[in-house]
């Protein structure tokens, strides 16, 4: 709630209020062990953008609040330093942000009790990377007359932190995993917060890649868009992630931010087609009633998370802890607002990773409202307009 | 690695940016510390301010970022003589703890204080001039940086003439120089205190415009980091030393972006503290710090 990421934990907690507001407004959670439903009562902890406040405020949750069940958790940095105290005290806790691997793969602790609702950096590596194969490739390749031959030339620049790190090594596997004709021209590195990337940028433009992945925060991605594509001149695409679709990206980026890409879930401003549709407008309506702004990709998925909670603990007939970890292991309900992987909520049985079918969308600008707009691109299911290369795209060297 | 010439180019001018930025901001902290001898760990919040007011001058009058500059200097000397007034004035001489633990303190105050007025969501200023570029020798820059580095040029030459030309600019030297004497030759110290931290804090604030106005993204938070950059450079460089602040700044800007292109971003600030390590093994007092520091 507060720190660089408070925009996105004021993001979770009104996100998550929505939903304990909609759930007691039913009468709350049925507990058959109390006969009785109980409403949700939200306890508020700021990890303060740290990993030290967030073990400060896990550490009160569990042990002067005594919560019966945790839900959040922003950035795989912040989520790796108080896992251990959640592991020790064995409290369920639903996980919706910290998308690296070394968060939820890791066997040092016991993660029994921590369930990820969100897809890890290998899932939206690989969702970005077979855009790239799919699309991106074909068509830079038909316009420019290049050779078949001649693999992609992909510049890499993330984070230098277990995101960042987890989505570099997540693409560089998958690059030789599936021996795609794609060559990694460039990485380069920044620290957590930065806003200066123009040599980073300059050193990229050297290497003259086809398309950059960017690996950033919101308050990272949208300088970086603005230095390639101003600064440095960078006449070439860039595809960021998910975390990035937020609304201050829209308005912060301006018109460089025009033909950019983005890896998604969750959008203010693209809903895709389909079962989800329906709620997930409501829940963005209903947000800005209550709020007045829209809601991020973060408030989506704690939004689920406090409806996943509650479903396990109905399921459990009870709320001790664990008997509700079983029952979160034994989730299955429908999706919600973001669409998951055969239209279900459930945790994988491996790493309890709930999985997600994601998106790219293509930015372009609205002159209706000054500012950029998502359009979904990419899978066919749900494309809602085809993938444009914009006229002043240069591809890198032959 | 193709070491072209108009890459390295750019890289040294991305340098010269930064640069400037950390100059500004390093020369407001040593002219603090060369008068008062306070160690102020909020000056950062300082150029958050900057950027916040001239954003809200923005807002409100729609007016050239750079123009309103005029405004939030003058705003800034006011909030820092106030904050010297209220904050450090009464504990001046009380012991270098309570001076860290007041300006922490500010440090906190400030940002609650910005955050509750102007929320803790990004914010960004465009320049009316984001869309124009020219052409530097094998070079192409955005009109932007260059109109910054001539306003860091311009504030400097502004200094150096207040302090070496103006009644009020050689007694601010005189009691940086030796506040006893000063006191002797009937100088108002305090006053000189007042009046120095007020130019420091405004040129905090000018670092922060110029910082925010080619586009960056900014919030309360933002100025923890540039804080302790200010002072490692005013260590390089030399405790109360305007030249060492000037060349410590530019120092730093370039090797950072210089450490960015060949080791990648993530080494910039360590391979910055090797350099000052490197300056103080060598030379205790920094560049250009005197022995009586």
């Amino acid at each position: 709630m507060s720190g660089p990421a408070s925009t996105t934990g004021k993001d979770i907690w009104q996100s998550a209020e929505l939903a304990a507001q909609e759930i007691n407004a039913q009468g709350g959670i049925f507990v058959k062990d109390l006969n009785k439903k109980i409403p949700i009562t939200l306890v508020q902890g700021d990890d303060e953008s740290t990993r030290e406040g967030g073990i400060k405020a896990v550490s009160k949750l569990i042990t002067q609040d005594n919560v019966d069940l945790l839900v959040g958790g922003y950035s795989s940095a912040v989520v790796s330093a108080h896992q251990s105290i959640v592991a020790d005290n064995k409290v369920p806790y639903i996980i919706s942000g910290g998308s690296s691997t070394s968060v939820s793969h890791r066997d040092d602790i016991d993660t029994s009790y921590m369930f990820f609702h969100r897809p890890n950096t290998d899932d939206s590596a690989k969702a970005s990377i077979l855009f790239i194969d799919e699309m991106v490739r074909p068509e830079i390749y038909k316009k420019f007359n290049l050779p078949d031959d001649r693999p992609l030339r992909l510049a890499l620049i993330f984070q230098d932190s277990p995101f960042g790190k987890g989505q570099q090594g997540a693409v560089r596997n998958l690059t030789q995993d599936f021996n795609l004709p794609i060559e990694i021209v460039a990485e380069e590195t920044f620290k957590m917060g930065e806003s200066d990337f123009r040599t980073a940028l300059t050193s990229v433009k050297a290497k003259k890649p086809d398309i950059i992945y960017a690996v950033t925060f919101l308050n990272e991605l949208i300088p970086l868009t603005q230095q390639a594509r101003r600064d440095v001149g960078l006449d070439t695409l860039i595809l960021s992630i998910e975390n990035n679709d937020d609304p201050d990206y829209y308005s912060g980026v301006g018109e460089l931010g025009d033909y950019t890409l983005m890896e998604s879930r969750f959008s203010p401003y693209a809903i895709p087609k389909g079962s989800t549709s329906e709620r997930t407008k409501k829940f963005l309506e209903d947000f800005q009633t209550k709020y007045g702004g829209f809601a991020g990709m973060m408030g989506a998925a704690t939004y689920e998370s406090v409806y996943i909670a509650a479903k396990a603990i109905e399921n459990a007939g009870t709320v001790q802890k664990d008997a509700v970890r079983k029952a979160l292991s034994e989730i299955s309900m429908d999706h919600m607002i973001e669409v998951m992987k055969d239209q279900v909520i459930r945790f994988s049985p491996d790493y309890q990773e709930s999985s997600f079918d994601l998106y790219v969308e293509q930015m372009k600008m609205d002159p209706a409202v000054g500012e950029i707009r998502p359009h979904i691109v990419w899978p066919e299911s749900i494309r809602e307009t085809g993938f444009v290369i914009p006229d002043w795209y240069q591809p890198g060297s032959p | 690695m193709d070491l072209h010439i108009e890459i390295i180019t750019q890289v040294l001018f991305w340098g010269l940016y930064t640069g400037c930025i950390y100059i500004l901001l390093a020369t407001g902290l040593n002219l603090i510390f060369g008068v008062m001898k306070i160690v102020n760990f909020a000056h950062g919040e300082f150029l958050m301010l900057g950027t916040y007011i001239t954003f809200f001058l923005f807002v409100m009058s729609g007016f050239n970022p750079y123009v309103l500059l005029c405004a939030s200097i003058p705003l800034l000397v006011v909030i820092g003589v106030i904050i010297e007034r209220l904050c450090f004035r009464p504990i001046l001489g009380t012991g270098k703890l309570n001076e860290i633990f007041v300006s922490i303190g500010l440090i906190y105050i400030i940002q609650n204080l910005v955050a509750r007025i102007w929320t803790d969501e990004w914010k960004t200023i465009q320049s009316p001039f984001r869309d124009i570029s020219v052409v530097l020798g094998v070079i192409q820059v955005p009109l932007d940086y260059l109109i910054i580095m001539a306003v860091t040029a311009i504030l400097l030459i502004g200094l150096y003439i207040f302090l070496h030309h103006t009644w009020t600019g050689r007694a601010i030297r005189a009691t940086s120089q030796d506040r006893k004497g000063a006191m002797l030759m009937g100088i108002n110290v305090e006053r000189m205190d007042m009046v120095t931290f007020g130019i420091g804090a405004a040129l905090a604030g000018a670092a922060g415009t110029l910082w925010a106005v080619n586009g960056q993204v900014f919030n309360p938070y933002m100025g923890s980091i540039p804080a302790i950059k200010a002072f490692a450079i005013i260590i390089l460089g030399g405790l109360g030393s305007i030249p060492g602040a000037i060349v410590g700044g530019l120092a730093v800007g370039l090797v950072e972006n210089g450490t960015a292109f060949t080791l990648g971003g993530a080494w910039k600030d360590a391979v910055s503290f090797i350099l000052l390590i490197i300056v103080l093994i060598i030379r205790p007092t920094g560049l250009f710090g005197e022995d009586s520091e």
